[in-house]
């Protein structure tokens, strides 16, 4: 009986405190960007020149397309690891299948996609089915990954096709074409989160599993899902890096997975699973490397990048944390009971 | 795995059209065995440096065992390797110490053991005839002056240099810094974060760095890299700010001498510089093995001394020099045949 009104509780005082949520994630992002910006406009105006905006969107699309990617799987409490394999791979696949040959370039990108989903399945029934620790299930998928981005390329990197390179990096109308790729991601991803019948049920299962189940959703389903889209939005990143920097490496990936978590969290995605803010998550990704060309542009080394990003992760959390005290102790016992429910 | 198989291959393929070939000095009449040990072997540059240290071993046919070992980037398994060599009783081992110092001791006590250990390119430490037999260095320092040399000639009046080079501090770059102020004063102006504008040798963090030092400087005379084919991603951001390419000095690649033809005509200022990017450095390291496992004579020189291989302006010694048809990371200026290089990177 103390289950069902915590259950019943939770939904109701959910509702009220959620409806503030997004806004508080969104305002705090657009404040730190708009901050950032006149930031720039001040000490670094070469930053936000068209010119060096020309030269880091492209980047800065790259992330957010990874954030969201990211975001779904944190939505469901998860964390994916397996990213930096993710996106890697699909570079590599991408440059040697098609081998410079135009011709060869849609074929490639098709197995490119067959690839993540089949990492995405095994990670989502690793996780979501065999109820596996996300972090070990797909740390073990990012060295699988890694094995087959050896296979494939023996570490060697090749030139992308000529029609790879218009496509990422060419512009529609004066904008960079890899930004109108994310823009048109997030719009999917938030139609479908907030609009359709699956995405709003996708939401409540990551808030709380077992309320969920009980309510008769396909928990593992989902969550097993969850994994699968995030390997698509990896895939469709490295296909895009691989037309963006024209020789790419095999490890492209690697630097990627640390601005991807910071980004979801900027944006004010609870790291235990719930609602998700696709558009957040592609402000933060503009925020997060505006920061960094910022930095570049007074100077400071790129080697310090890593630094600025972590300390984004920590404001973010700290941000998220601050948020959670204000709310009533009530929230920490219900996250103790999910918990519990979990287990069990 | 893959790499090694086929090096293996290729080894044996040489071996038996080189066998025939003059038995060069520096091999000797004694029998011996041979391992090349690499830190890291997954990229372009290495897979052709591995092929060349074969390729070199197979000229010599008192060398009756060739081994290779690749220590993917995993400083213990690079200690490891260099441990089972000198246990399985290899005669002599030529090897790239990418993880610097932390390789010294397992150096040491296979130089100990009675093998024959050659360190090349990348400082160990230690000393020699005490931790290993030989060290073949790599003059960065020379491919300074010779840059720096090729920036006064193409702008005798001084100007604005962006310096771009891999990981923060390494010694490469801060050698080549030191190799073009010995002839650069201060007319030229290093525009970058001192002693270079840090890129991990990654093409994307390249596109990044160059990007924003473009927007930050109006007036960039010429780029100056130790990784050439790295910045072919990159240049084309110029385009974006409606300014030429500017000079570039660094080290050659085929893909950049492929970008330069491409791009020449759109860019009044694009002239391109390169020295060889070193390839051959492995061989002079192989010869000096060799040549003291079997009792052989040593070779003359003991640094490796990258040749100026490219000039856009002059010609000499080479025009730059395209070939569409061959993979774009290969590296025309390496001792070894293109389409051995096209077959060792795989392709």
């Amino acid at each position: 009986m103390a289950q069902y009104q915590q259950i019943a509780g939770q939904d109701g005082s959910g509702l009220d405190l959620r409806s503030l949520k997004p806004a508080r994630g969104f305002v705090t992002v657009v404040i730190s960007t708009m901050a950032l910006v006149a930031v720039c406009a001040i000490f670094a105006p070469s930053a936000i020149s068209a010119g060096g905006l020309a030269g880091s969107l492209p980047f800065a699309a790259i992330i957010a397309i990874v954030g969201l990617g990211q975001m779904l799987v944190v939505q469901q409490g998860g964390f994916d690891l397996s990213l930096a394999g993710g996106v890697s791979l699909a570079v590599v696949i991408t440059t040697h299948m098609s081998g410079g040959d135009d011709a060869q370039l849609l074929g490639s990108i098709a197995f490119a996609f067959g690839c993540a989903v089949v990492a995405g399945v095994v990670n989502g029934v690793l996780v979501g089915v065999l109820r596996l620790n996300a972090i070990v299930a797909t740390i073990g998928m990012n060295a699988l990954l890694y094995g087959a981005v050896f296979a494939v390329s023996g570490g060697v990197p090749r030139i992308t096709t000529p029609l790879m390179s218009q496509i990422a990096a060419g512009k529609t109308l004066g904008i960079p074409n890899s930004v109108l790729f994310a823009l048109g991601i997030m719009l999917l991803v938030s139609f479908v989160l907030k609009k359709t019948v699956i995405g709003r049920r996708f939401e409540a299962i990551g808030a709380n599993p077992a309320a969920a189940h009980a309510a008769g959703l396909k928990v593992q389903l989902y969550q097993a899902m969850a994994y699968v889209f995030a390997q698509l939005h990896y895939c469709v990143a490295g296909i895009l890096i691989s037309g963006i920097t024209r020789e790419p490496t095999a490890f492209q990936g690697d630097s990627l997975l640390l601005p991807s978590v910071a980004v979801v969290v900027l944006a004010g995605t609870s790291l235990l699973g719930g609602r998700g803010f696709p558009i957040s998550t592609v402000i933060a990704a503009f925020f997060l490397n505006q920061l960094s060309q910022f930095a570049l542009a007074v100077g400071v080394p790129f080697s310090a990048q890593t630094i600025i990003q972590a300390l984004a992760l920590v404001f973010g959390i700290g941000v998220y944390s601050l948020r959670w005290k204000q709310a009533a102790t009530k929230r920490a016992l219900k996250s103790k009971t999910e918990e519990t429910d979990n287990e069990v | 795995m893959t790499a090694a198989c086929a090096v293996a291959t290729l080894t044996m393929g040489l071996a038996a059209s080189t066998a025939l070939a003059q038995t060069p000095s520096w091999c000797g009449p004694n029998e011996a065995s041979l391992a090349l040990l690499d830190g890291f072997g997954g990229n372009s540059w290495r897979l052709v440096t591995t092929a060349s240290g074969a390729e070199e071993a197979a000229k010599c046919p008192s060398i009756t065992q060739y081994e290779y070992a690749d220590g993917q980037g995993d400083t213990q398994k690079a200690i490891s390797d260099i441990n089972s060599m000198a246990a399985r009783g290899i005669k002599a081992m030529v090897v790239f110490g990418d993880a610097g110092p932390a390789v010294l001791p397992a150096l040491t006590n296979a130089h100990r053991a009675g093998t024959i250990v050659v360190p090349y390119r990348v400082n160990v430490g230690g000393t020699e005839g005490e931790n290993y037999a030989k060290f073949i260095g790599s003059s960065f320092f020379e491919d300074g002056v010779s840059w720096g040399n090729w920036i006064k000639e193409i702008l005798p009046e001084g100007g604005n240099l962006l310096f771009l080079s891999g990981p923060a501090g390494n010694s490469q770059g801060t050698d080549e810094l030191a190799g073009m102020k010995s002839v650069l004063d201060d007319k030229y102006v290093f525009i970058n974060p001192e002693p270079f504008a840090v890129t991990n040798w990654d093409p994307s963090l390249t596109q990044q760095v160059l990007s924003a030092e473009i927007a930050k400087n109006d007036k960039i005379d010429v780029i100056v890299s130790d990784f050439g084919p790295s910045l072919v991603g990159a240049l084309p951001v110029f385009a974006e700010f409606g300014r030429s390419i500017p000079a570039l000095a660094t080290s050659d690649g085929n893909s950049l001498s492929c970008f330069w033809e491409e791009n020449k005509e759109a860019n009044p200022d694009f002239k391109l510089f390169t020295v060889a990017t070193g390839n051959d450095n492995v061989r002079l390291a192989v010869q000096w093995a060799v040549a003291l496992a079997t009792g052989g004579t040593p070779p003359t020189d003991e640094i490796f001394k990258a040749p100026v291989y490219e000039n856009s302006v002059s010609g000499t010694p080479n025009p730059v020099t395209c070939r569409p048809d061959l993979p774009g990371s290969i590296y025309l200026s390496a001792e070894m045949a293109d389409d051995a290089q096209a077959k060792a990177v795989g392709q």
